[in-house]
């Protein structure tokens, strides 16, 4: 009968089964190359932990004109990969602890991040530093035109605008590179009620953020532009306000922070905040006359530095004046040193100790300004105006420009130039050429990824 | 009777489906002659059900001519199976009479073979109805510690997870709708359990064959947690409860609902529930003995950071046809939980953040064929998610990607056998990122092939079951840094001058690939020797393949608060490195003996088992202690004012290694109970394991002797339950484990059906450790930090329509 045959079949089966397999464990183990950075033998009473480090220079994020991203590795100049990016117009940054390279499109309402594959992890009884091929990462923020991205010590704050078309307000969502890392789904956020063009500057749990008004009793121009400056306190995700400082701030627009003032910039002047038994002050340090109808719209801070950068420029790009805000003395100052009229700055920054300010021209000119000290004063004075670039001005790509990016883990600066599609490192204590990355096409914009060095104090 | 089987199975088969249909008419009545309503009778082997009128009757058309085996459960009653013959045209008229059960009687679903706490070979226990709903607790370990065999390893509310018999972790499988629930808990004891029971309809504990359909790794058991998420007809219900308790200030929402339109049901639950941290007699951490005693002042002692806050939802549904069902339900599940004990020091709350996102696709389809009745088919995917979180910042990431598809197909009786067979694949990526990332990401795959059978000699039911699986564990990644470990004698100034010269230094990095074939055999045999008794033997012998976390592991697991080291390593006096042994199978050769009385005033079930279990992998400790100095304050931190006492977190972590030995399992467990007046009842129990070293030695954390009595009295609108159990003190501790003191839990629930409308509502009112003992659990990884909570009530209310 087919039934007691299909059953012996099955019963055989199994048996077979039995026979081949019955208990069998195997474990085959191969032995791949050790990692000889992630040496263990770390010797609890010498605390020379240097052996998990990674001697580098780090990478480099390269935006293409044609929407895509190339990795580059610091070191030998080689290109690591290249992704191509989901928008058109998206813009680079680097995340909070260099780790990711972020590209925003702020007509997208997207944020997304590319990881250099170089990172840093605190073990506890020792610094670990990790070395990987770059990636996409799957990681994306999004909210309703994301605009300023501000960070400051390990949070990157996005500002998100909103859209008075659709009636979308305002949010501010703050990620740092672990929430990148951990894909953290709900991230610490600000919401407002109403779209603004506004400015934030995260602070541990706290974030100082513009508020918007009525426009009935808002005192700036644009109405888009907030004139007050609130603090934000952290509760479950979600930042609530939780004082409103008295200064108000017209046309409120850019801001900065050290370690213990944030400055923001409006019509009549900037704005100073800082903390005081809990509760944040602030006062105004009035335009002075060399601003004349201009205002300080942009400006650069450094944790180390003591002054402020403010940068006051004509809607026309035209001239820009550069102005030293010292928040402590209450008072704001040109620079003696400005921008030639022919040469309008492009890019502007710190150096990574925070004593030196770059300013990089449209002629292919990196101004390089270092601070010095007169009688408790900073001052700002030129060093060099170091002509990175031998090519003819005139054929610069259409809608390109000179750009470059600060190392964080020396005292080098990456200047991009699209004439001749290459990258050039600028040793900043002997201001010269140290290297160059041949591109072969022309960079939009670049940005220092890698493990930041810790600033000495 | 085979050869009547056989000429029948010979004629039907020629025989045109459509001319088969027959029709059963019967009555249901209880020893007294009064005709018991509701009573379910269901056709093994198809998917006929009904259940009886006011009247008792039922009727049954379209069934096929040949044997029929009926089965008719009702509340309170034994089971009853009825073998029914039916022939070309006759309509058989039925009369029968249900027996009396005080034990509850519940069966199993999903298995090719109908088990129940009563009949089958190897104990199960089920969790239903009201029991479920009474006992019923925001984590799976707590919701079943009542149930004989099994005990809970309480952590603290939050994360705790049942013990069978002295068997936890990857030894217990835990499966929601019989898939995997594709967590990360039998890794960790802090791990949470993704599922719900507020949702769920039952919960059932299964050993022995049964086990076989869920996976090898099951030697301890299986936990199945059922709902009806996929919708297996369309009548519109639905249950929702609400509940708040006192000493941890939950609150608890949860309902279900299915209801369908024409072919179509569709199903939805939620559930939310949040408390806040529990409140202790004592105070929570166990202290020094040359404490000041302060006069006590104030008495709101409350185990630190363990508050807990859940919430999910699932949606299904399903196409229902003649021949069956097929249904998909996603499910979200979000939980929240602080992990006492956890915390490096006293600042630092870690708390854990749970996402699981599931995706079940259920079916059944009966088949009309010669040789198969029935094809289930259950695949699932599930995304699952669990960060550590420290300081606001993810400490640790753990992730399982599973994708599970299991196809089990019943084949008609074929010489009175029933059963069938299942074939069974399973892929699940783990890893673990960060800190305390102990296990490196490994890729588990699972490809098995399982048979179950059962037939009836007479009065003796036997039972067996095979499994065969290939389980591959792959990582490419498995580190081996060199550990600068040292023993604790030594006091402060342990000068090692670690002149480590030209040793090597290098983190070793291996590929690692482990294939098992782990076989698994189990047999038994129930005997009613005399009406009304019967006697259950079973015997099996289940291969292991041990887990990922168990070879692989190489770091601090802060949850256990230890180092932990796979078993793929080795202690090399005082340097660990590859173990050079055979990473071995675990094998459990188990024998189980039942003795039960199933009918009757008086009832009762007898267990006694013998586990021995060769290989067992279990964690010693090596003696050696690693620093494990967590720095929580980030590099640019200038704010924070810590400078006052540099803290330097130099918490030494005791390294504990897997290795393997021989260990011995046995204890027993008994139920006895007595139905004393149609309204009153009276239940006792207890339950023992003595967990073993062949070699001398006990395994930690071994569940203490237990017994307990449960009144229960139980009218038309009034129930009213009474449990007392007592924990004895556990002595048989494994080295360097403490003692537990025993300790006595009385717990009271009344509940009072409301008289309104047409949907049953009842409120009611639970008490909890009701004298407000100190109750420390030995099972616990934290009993010396987190006691079970103090003196609670509840007050909830709940309804059915």
């Amino acid at each position: 009968m087919t039934s007691t045959r299909k059953l012996s079949l099955l019963a055989a089966t199994i048996g077979a089964l039995l026979l081949t397999g019955c208990g069998d464990a195997e474990t085959t183990i191969i032995e791949k190359e050790s990692i000889e950075v992630d040496d263990s033998t770390e010797d609890d009473h010498d605390h020379s932990d240097d052996e998990y480090l990674i001697d580098s220079l780090g990478r480099l994020a390269v935006l293409t004109a044609n929407s895509s991203t190339a990795i580059y590795d610091l070191d030998d100049g080689s290109e690591l990969d290249t992704f191509s990016l989901t928008y058109a117009s998206s813009t680079l940054t680097s995340s909070a602890d260099y780790r990711y390279a972020v590209i925003a499109s702020r007509s997208d309402d997207y944020v997304g991040f590319i990881d250099s594959g170089m990172w840093r992890e605190d073990h506890g009884e020792h610094l670990h530093d990790y070395e990987q091929g770059p990636a996409m990462s799957d990681y994306e923020i999004t909210g309703s035109r994301p605009t300023h991205i501000v960070k400051h010590d390990g949070q990157m704050a996005i500002f998100f605008d909103g859209d008075a078309d659709s009636s979308t307000p305002a949010s501010v969502q703050v990620v740092s590179d672990t929430d990148i890392s951990g894909e953290t789904s709900v991230l610490p956020t600000l919401n407002y009620t109403v779209n603004m063009h506004g400015a934030v500057e995260p602070k541990d749990d706290y974030l100082l953020s513009t508020v918007r008004r009525d426009d009935a009793e808002s005192t700036s121009v644009a109405k888009i532009l907030p004139d007050q400056v609130a603090l934000y306190h952290l509760h479950d995700d979600e930042y609530e306000q939780e004082q409103v400082l008295d200064v108000l701030c017209p046309d409120l627009h850019g801001g900065a922070q050290n370690e213990t003032y944030a400055v923001f910039g409006c019509s009549d002047g900037v704005l100073i905040a800082h903390e005081h038994d809990d509760e944040y002050e602030a006062e105004k340090i009035v335009n002075i006359d060399v601003l004349d109808s201009l205002r300080i719209g942009t400006i650069y801070g450094h944790e180390e530095s003591d002054t402020f950068i403010g940068i006051a420029a004509g809607h026309d790009a035209g001239e820009s004046i550069l102005i030293k805000i010292a928040p402590e003395d209450s008072e704001m100052e040109a620079l003696e040193w400005q921008p030639e009229t022919d040469a309008s700055p492009v890019a502007y920054g710190f150096s990574y100790e925070g004593d030196m300010f770059l300013v990089l021209d449209s002629q292919g000119y990196l101004n390089i300004l270092s601070a010095h000290d007169h009688d408790g004063e900073t001052h700002w004075e030129l060093e060099q105006s170091f002509d990175i670039s031998d090519e003819d001005i005139a054929n610069m790509p259409d809608g390109m420009n000179f750009s470059m990016t600060v190392a964080q883990n020396g005292n080098y600066v990456y200047v991009s130039d699209p004439i001749a599609e290459h990258v050039l490192q600028i040793d900043l204590e002997t201001i010269e050429v140290v290297s160059d990355i041949e591109l072969g096409f022309a960079a939009a914009s670049i940005s220092w990824l890698g493990v930041a060095e810790e600033h000495d104090h | 009777m085979y050869k009547i089987s056989r000429i029948v199975a010979l004629v039907s088969a020629l025989i045109p489906a459509s001319l088969m249909a027959q029709s059963i008419e019967g009555v249901v009545k209880n020893s007294e002659g009064n005709a018991v309503k509701g009573a379910l009778i269901t056709v093994e082997g198809t998917s006929a059900k009904t259940l009886t009128n006011s009247d008792g009757r039922f009727v049954f058309n379209d069934l096929k001519a040949g044997l029929n085996e009926l089965h008719i459960s009702a509340s309170g009653f034994a089971h009853l199976y009825q073998d029914i013959v039916l022939t070309e045209d006759g309509v058989e008229a039925l009369a029968l009479t249900l027996i009396r059960s005080p034990i509850e009687v519940i069966d199993i679903v999903g298995t090719p073979i109908h088990m129940s706490v009563m009949e089958s070979a190897s104990p199960v226990s089920v969790l239903s109805g009201e029991t479920l709903r009474r006992q019923q607790a925001s984590t799976l370990g707590d919701t079943l510690e009542k149930l004989p065999g099994v005990q809970s390893n309480f952590h603290g509310n939050v994360a705790s997870t049942p013990i069978i018999r002295g068997l936890s972790g990857p030894r217990v499988l835990i499966a929601q709708n019989g898939l995997d629930v594709s967590d990360v808990s039998r890794v960790g004891p802090d791990h949470s359990v993704a599922t719900e029971a507020s949702t769920s309809q039952q919960i059932e504990v299964l050993r022995g064959p049964a086990t076989l359909f869920y996976g090898s790794g099951a030697i301890g058991g299986v936990v199945n947690v059922v709902d009806g998420r996929v919708p297996t007809d369309n009548t519109t219900r639905g249950e929702w409860l609400l509940e708040t308790n006192s000493a941890d200030e939950k609150k608890l929402a949860s309902f279900n609902v299915t209801t369908g339109y024409e072919s179509f049901g569709f199903y939805a639950d939620g559930f939310w529930h949040e408390s806040e941290d529990y409140e202790v007699p004592v105070e929570a951490e166990v202290e020094e003995e040359e404490h000041d005693h302060e006069e006590e002042e104030s008495h709101d002692y409350v185990v630190e950071n363990s508050s807990e806050k859940s919430n999910g939802f699932t949606l299904g549904a399903s196409y229902l046809f003649d021949a069956g069902y097929v249904g998909v339900a996603v499910e979200q599940f979000n939980r929240e939980y602080g992990i006492p004990g956890h915390s490096h020091d006293g600042d630092v709350n870690v708390y854990a953040d749970l996402e699981q996102t599931r995706i079940q696709l259920l079916s059944e389809i009966n088949i009309q064929s010669e040789w198969i009745n029935q094809v289930n088919v259950r695949g699932a995917y599930t995304d699952y998610e669990h960060s550590e979180i420290e300081n606001d910042a993810v400490g640790t990431l753990f992730e399982n990607d599973t994708h599970e598809i299991k196809v089990d197909v019943l084949h008609n009786p074929l010489s009175d056998w029933n059963g069938g067979f299942s074939l069974h694949f399973k892929n699940s990526d783990i890893s673990a990122v960060g800190e305390e990332a102990f296990t490196p990401p490994s890729k588990s795959e699972t490809i098995a092939l399982a048979l179950m059978e059962e037939k009836h000699f007479g009065d003796v039911l036997l039972q067996f079951g095979a499994r065969i699986e290939r389980v591959t564990i792959d990582a490419d990644d498995v580190l081996l840094p060199v550990l600068e470990a040292h023993e604790h004698e030594e006091e402060e100034e342990d000068e090692h001058d670690h002149d480590h010269g030209d040793e090597e230094t290098a983190t070793r990095v291996f590929d690692v690939a482990h294939k098992f074939t782990p076989v698994s055999l189990s047999a038994g045999l129930v005997w009613d020797f005399t009406p009304g008794y019967n006697i259950g033997l079973s015997v099996s012998r289940s291969e292991r393949a041990p887990s990922a976390a168990e070879l692989l592991s190489f770091g601090a697991h802060i949850g256990t608060n230890s180092y932990e080291v796979g078993a793929l390593f080795a202690l090399d006096g005082e340097e660990i490195g590859l173990s050079g042994e055979t990473i071995d199978l675990e094998t459990a050769n188990n024998i189980d003996l039942t003795l039960r009385k199933t009918q009757g005033d008086v009832a009762f079930v007898f267990n006694a088992f013998y586990n021995q279990v060769d290989n067992y992998y279990y964690q010693t400790n090596t003696g050696l202690f690693v620093e494990s100095s967590h720095d929580h304050d980030d590099e640019h931190d200038h704010d924070h004012d810590h400078d006052a006492e540099e803290e330097e977190h130099t918490d030494e972590l005791p390294v504990y290694i897997f290795e393997t030995d021989d260990v011995v399992l046995n204890g027993f467990e008994v139920q006895v109970a007595w139905q004393a007046t149609d309204t009153i009842k009276a239940t006792v129990f207890s339950d023992f394991v003595r967990a073993r070293l062949k070699d001398g030695g006990n395994l930690p954390r071994t569940s203490p002797l237990r017994f307990g009595t449960q009144f229960a009295y139980v009218d038309d609108s009034l129930t009213a339950h009474l449990d007392v159990t007592r924990y004895q003190s556990q002595d048989h501790v494994a080295t360097d484990e403490t003692s537990t003191a025993g300790y006595t839990m009385v717990d009271a629930s009344v509940s009072y059906d409301l008289p309104v409308s047409n949907q049953d509502i009842m409120v009611y009112l639970k008490g909890t450790n009701l004298t407000d003992t100190e109750a420390r659990v030995h099972t616990s990884f934290i009993k010396d930090i987190a006691p079970r909570p103090g003196r609670s009530f509840a007050v909830g209310i709940r309804g059915n329509f």
